[in-house]
């Protein structure tokens, strides 16, 4: 059963001044299946951040439907939004976006708390994401006192202790050196080996060579999508590689 | 060309920060248009022409320096968030090719542009305000009024000139700050991560234990004083309790309410404690001196508000009649003589077809003394040092007959040989007998509850002792026997003499002058061996005197509050917006992890909320702790009326209050429009 379901997605942004009308997306079209891992790629300007801000029932489209685990981001209401993100997305974003206030357990706690729940309660699901993230020492430290990495599986953490439906992740490991990167692409790996659904934004090869679907988008479209079948990570890389040459020298579409 | 373009940019620098420069132009307005009217007065011909005048013109020129001095603080610390604020974009300037000799220029152009909208604006308004400023001095010191509108060159150019040099300095520092950083810092000089501040509880626990001790010292000093010793004792640990308390005790204890999991860990706890740990350090000291401007304000208001609301009160007191005589001698024979003065008195009042009235006539053998256990012991005694303790134990003491007592209070005692009665005002007579010098003590029979006024009480800050004695010349000569190290007597002879008359002022000072000069042929008579003093006051002739006074201080006191209360909401005004930059990115984080509009909103407004009256409410506190003291010291100023004091210092905390609530609404709505500001462009 599809978790994801993206139908006819259309944007068209209204400049202030003039009235000129850029069309961000014009006709998005795909689904994301339980415990799928998929990547979306695209260069600057494809639509990747509309695409991600209206999944996180952040903006409206201007037509089409989105509709997550048969609940359509158009009828929930405005009042409720902050709730039905908090309730069923997890983010993860290409700043971290900690806040610098609180501990790096304050952090992850954050959705938790605004979900009203008990302390004990969050204790209780902290431990095994933690152990899992081997970020338990670091627990009780300030954002500033930890490294890009460390603060990009803290963010994880506080994605993830939800149980969210669907993580998404903007441009991960954008922030992050080779070495971080490589953790935390293996570390979506194994969340995802746990049943995890996963939409990852990325404009990174080596990130979306990790992904079990890859999709392209070109000027507000979906122009390709591999499948990793049974092609290893390498194998991944080098296909995307193929795709995005040919995208970028312009070569028709399907 | 080139000149126009330093004078372009530091335009619209200037108008794209209008948030920020709105109120810091305004602030210098205010401020150059204070200094103006404050000046203005201190000159002013028909201020100097008026009885009182030149009393009030004294303290105004105090006022003014007060003003110019205060002004230069508060410019600086208002001038440092702007610069703060701009240093992202004079970094930009350097990096996208301005040396800061170029940059230099455009702070120039812009202090340039400040500094005249501030003086011209400030004096235009200066000049329109000081005419009705000038009108309310003169209603308050109760004389006729003029209505022409004038101008005042010296005073201009002494503006000028003050102004001048605060704004030269003020572009000086500038300069020094950019000058200080190098291009990346200015870039960044905004997002400089920040430890995590620590709870001091040792400073929190000084600062608890201080402020106890102030309030403990203010509720329990009972004589006036020591309460106005005491009182700057305990002014400067409150001041040092403030600090503390916002500094370090806010912080200790937002970090307890987080080790109480079950408090903290909730929707409407877990935003607001953790932010406000920050926002305790980063403006604990911001917060601190604007609870102890407002309380100064708060004290300043109140009191002189007291002291010319109570005027009359006090006139009264320190007069108890019309006309009053006070004569003077070392000899008791000698107040046999004064006969003559009484009917001096009565002739003068005859003249002018008056009639005395409620006539104040009565003997007092005086002496200031130290007291050892209620022994009368003259000026040297065993007093080692003169510290706080021999200060407190002299006394003014009165020795009155019970002949006069009786007369005058309309009442019917009667006393044993070796009994008297006593009164003591400003402190509490502890012993149950009187002893005079080397005499046998006499029992206190009864402590009695008021006497007549004499006018020389009030005047005298040393607490008083009325003995009341049956056999008044019998009595007093164990005191007759003291003396100083000159082996002069210590012991004075008073004769109190004063009457009302039903007439205008001037009448009443026709018959004081008339008076005066009988008495002074008088004194001539008694020849030049007798010592004999004379002192003739009249209340009209002085009330003058009194109300430029207290007009004065009450004047200075509105003034300088409105002043303290510009500058109080300007430092909230600033601090709220400063604070609205730097959550706007944290709120941000908190909408996309999923916390809705309406909870934001609300942890922002319980945050500001504290933030905002902390300040007003410790403020009141405060103000509330050094009511007894602030009574006490009025009493010094023969003023009695607690009444009066509770209703004015409720009545200017109200007032204040209100103040503060628009402040508060407006300011919390320039935040909000901040905090939000980032997400409603995308």
């Amino acid at each position: 059963m599809s978790i994801l379901e993206v139908n006819g997605l259309q944007k068209i942004y209204t400049t202030r001044l003039g009235g000129n009308q850029v069309q961000a997306l014009r006709n998005v079209t795909f689904r994301v299946e339980e415990g799928e891992y998929v990547a979306i790629m695209g260069e600057s300007g494809s639509g990747k951040t509309t695409l991600l801000n209206i999944l996180a029932a952040l903006d409206k489209p201007t037509a089409g439907t989105v509709i997550l685990d048969g609940q359509d981001l158009a009828r929930v209401k405005e009042s409720e939004r902050a709730a039905f993100r908090r309730d069923n997305l997890g983010f993860v974003f290409q700043d971290f976006n900690l806040l610098d206030t609180f501990t790096l357990e304050d952090n992850i706690y954050l959705p938790l708390v605004l979900a009203g729940k008990h302390h004990t309660e969050m204790r209780r699901r902290l431990t095994p994401i933690a152990t899992q993230l081997g970020i338990t020492d670091l627990l009780k430290k300030y954002p500033y006192e930890v490294s890009g990495g460390q603060k990009q599986r803290v963010a994880v953490a506080r994605a993830l202790i939800t149980n969210p439906k669907l993580v998404l992740a903007d441009e991960p490991t954008g922030a992050l050196d080779s070495k971080a990167t490589d953790e935390l692409l293996d570390l979506f790996g194994r969340i995802n080996a746990n049943r995890q659904t996963i939409l990852m934004v990325t404009h990174s090869v080596k990130a979306a060579s990790h992904a079990g679907r890859v999709l392209f988008i070109k000027d507000g479209e979906v122009y390709h999508q591999i499948y990793r079948g049974n092609s290893t990570n390498e194998q991944l890389y080098q296909k995307i590689s193929d795709t995005l040459t040919m995208l970028a020298t312009g070569g028709e579409r399907k | 060309m080139k000149k126009n373009f330093y004078w372009k940019l530091a335009w619209s620098g200037i108008r794209k920060n209008k948030q920020l420069y709105t109120p810091y132009i305004l602030t210098c307005l205010g401020m150059v248009m204070m200094f103006y009217i404050m000046s203005f007065l201190t000159y002013s011909a028909v201020l100097q022409s008026m009885p009182g005048g030149t009393t009030m013109q004294g303290i105004l020129s105090l006022g003014t320096w007060v003003i110019g001095i205060f002004a230069l603080i508060f410019l600086f610390y208002t001038n440092s968030f702007l610069i703060r604020r701009r240093k992202k974009e004079f970094g930009l300037y350097n990096i996208l090719g301005m040396g800061k000799w170029n940059l230099g220029r455009v702070l120039l152009w812009e202090n340039l542009m400040i500094a005249v909208i501030a003086l011209v604006g400030g004096l235009g308004a200066g000049i329109l305000f000081s005419k009705l400023a000038e009108l309310g001095m003169v209603n308050i010191l109760q004389s006729e009024v003029s209505f022409s509108l004038s101008l005042r060159p010296r005073s201009i150019v002494l503006t000028l000139e003050v102004f001048a040099v605060i704004f030269a300095l003020l572009f000086l520092n500038a300069l020094r700050q950019i000058h200080l950083t190098n291009p990346i810092d200015l870039l960044r000089s905004e997002n400089t991560g920040e430890k995590p501040p620590k709870a001091n509880w040792l400073l929190a626990l000084a600062g608890a234990v201080l402020l106890g001790g102030a309030y403990y010292l203010a509720v329990t000093i009972e004589d006036p004083v020591s309460a106005m010793v005491w009182f700057f004792v305990a002014v400067i640990m409150v001041i040092l309790a403030t600090y503390l308390l916002f500094i370090a005790g806010s912080v200790a204890i937002c970090r307890l309410l987080q080790k109480n999991k079950n408090y903290y860990y909730k929707t409407n706890h877990f935003v607001s404690i953790s932010s406000m740990v920050y926002r305790m350090k980063r403006n604990g000291a911001g917060l601190a001196s604007i609870c102890i401007l407002c309380t100064m304000v708060l004290v300043m208001l109140s009191s002189t508000t007291c002291l010319y609301a109570g005027a009359e009160d006090t006139l009264r007191t320190r007069y108890p009649r019309n006309i009053n005589l006070d004569v003077t001698t070392n000899e008791l024979q000698m107040l046999d003589q004064t006969q003559g003065m009484r009917q001096a008195a009565q002739q003068a009042a005859q003249d002018q077809n008056q009639q005395m009235q409620n006539v104040l006539d009565y003997r007092v053998a005086a002496m200031a003394t130290y007291l050892e256990d209620g022994r009368i012991v003259g000026e040297d005694g065993t007093q080692e040092g003169i510290g706080m303790s021999a200060y407190a134990n002299l006394w003014q003491v009165f020795v009155v007959s019970l002949e006069d007592y009786n007369r005058l209070m309309g009442q019917n005692e009667t006393l044993a040989p070796g009994e008297c009665l006593i009164y003591s005002t400003k402190a509490e007579y502890q012993w149950d007998t009187v002893t005079f010098g080397d005499g046998e003590p006499m029992t206190v029979k009864k402590v009695v509850s008021d006497f007549a006024d004499n006018g020389v009480e009030v005047s005298q800050v040393t607490p008083f002792l009325y003995v009341f004695v049956s056999d008044f010349e019998g009595d007093l000569a164990p005191l007759q026997a003291l003396t100083d190290s000159d082996g002069n007597q210590l012991l004075e002879y008073h004769w109190f003499y004063g009457f009302d008359l039903d007439c205008d002022d001037e009448t009443q000072m026709l018959i004081q002058d008339q008076l005066q000069v009988a008495l002074n042929n008088l004194e001539i008579d008694q020849g030049e061996t007798a010592y004999l003093h004379v002192l003739c006051e009249g209340a009209a002739t002085e009330r003058a005197g009194f109300y430029g006074l207290y007009g004065g201080l009450f004047f200075l006191g509105i003034l300088l509050g409105v002043v303290f209360i510009f500058a109080a909401v300007l430092m909230m005004y600033y601090k709220q917006l400063s604070e609205g930059y730097e959550d706007q990115s944290r709120f941000e984080i908190m909408q996309k992890v999923g916390m809705t509009k309406r909870e934001i909103r609300r942890s922002i407004n319980s945050q500001v909320l504290t933030v905002f009256f902390l300040p007003l409410l410790l403020a009141g506190v405060h103000l509330a702790f050094a009511f007894p003291m602030i009574y006490k010291m009025l009493l010094l100023f023969g003023l009695n009326n607690q009444r009066l004091l509770i209703l004015v210092t409720v009545g200017s905390y109200l007032i204040f209050a209100l103040f503060y609530v628009v402040v508060y609404r407006v300011t919390s709505r320039a935040y909000y429009n901040i905090v939000s500001g980032a997400r409603e462009e995308h």
